[in-house]
């Protein structure tokens, strides 16, 4: 879509709730794309760089969820 | 323990649940708003009904709200094709600010405790201005006035 096309309100109630809503799509990226990476053999520790986090935030934040989610995880 | 006491425990720990189905990791007041929906043996339930809100319109007006607001920033949600995200692996305890303000609210309706009811808890949701909530009523054509008003009339002096 040719960008002019784009309606990007200026009103401050909807772009305060644009970055709410672009949070939280961050984070559902976030939890899918790590699903994603450790289904395909991912280490902790690659996952981690990627995002340019820690490899504890980023176990404590994924590890108990892809686990219940039933995925074989790479030791850390 | 106390039947209101029941009740708010029932609506934090579904809320909870409905959080987790969201994939969040705290309890926020659309999610105490789904709790209310599906308690259907309360009056609150029937108000929320008689505005067209069960459960399955209000998480489509969530939806709604979650892709309108995005749309606000110019991005489109189908441009990522994301799959429902999967639940949190433990159902999150913790309320979030929202859920914290619309509990408040809710409570400092009543002075005394023992006048507390249901839709003082749904009041103190729907009488938010800003935030999730509100923008998802709008959304679904839900005059957020009138919904206040049909929650007051339920209150046996309709004193707040």
């Amino acid at each position: 879509m040719p960008a002019a096309e784009i309606l990007v309100s200026q009103e401050p109630a909807d772009r305060l709730a644009a970055v709410a809503a672009l949070r939280r799509l961050a984070d559902q990226l976030e939890d899918d794309a790590v699903e994603q990476a450790m289904r395909a053999g991912w280490s902790w520790p690659q996952v981690a760089e990627a995002l340019g986090v820690t490899r504890q935030a980023v176990h404590k934040k994924h590890a108990k969820r892809l686990i219940a989610a039933g995925v074989t995880l790479r030791r850390r | 323990m106390a039947a209101i006491d029941h009740y708010i425990n029932t609506i934090i720990d579904q809320g909870g649940h409905e959080a987790q189905q969201d994939g969040s990791t705290s309890v926020e007041a659309h999610h105490l708003l789904l709790a209310i929906a599906a308690e259907r043996e309360t009056g609150t339930y029937q108000v929320l009904t008689s505005v067209g809100l069960d459960h399955q319109a209000i998480r489509d007006a969530l939806d709604k709200e979650f892709e309108h607001s995005l749309g606000a920033a110019g991005v489109s949600l189908a441009t990522f094709a994301l799959p429902r995200p999967s639940s949190a692996a433990e159902r999150p305890t913790q309320m979030g600010a929202s859920a914290k303000l619309a509990l408040e609210r809710g409570f400092a309706s009543v002075s005394r405790k023992k006048d507390l009811r249901p839709a003082h808890l749904l009041l103190g949701i729907v009488r938010a201005q800003l935030g999730t909530v509100p923008r998802a009523l709008a959304l679904a054509g839900v005059d957020q006035a009138d919904l206040m008003v049909r929650i007051l009339d339920t209150l046996p002096d309709n004193d707040e």
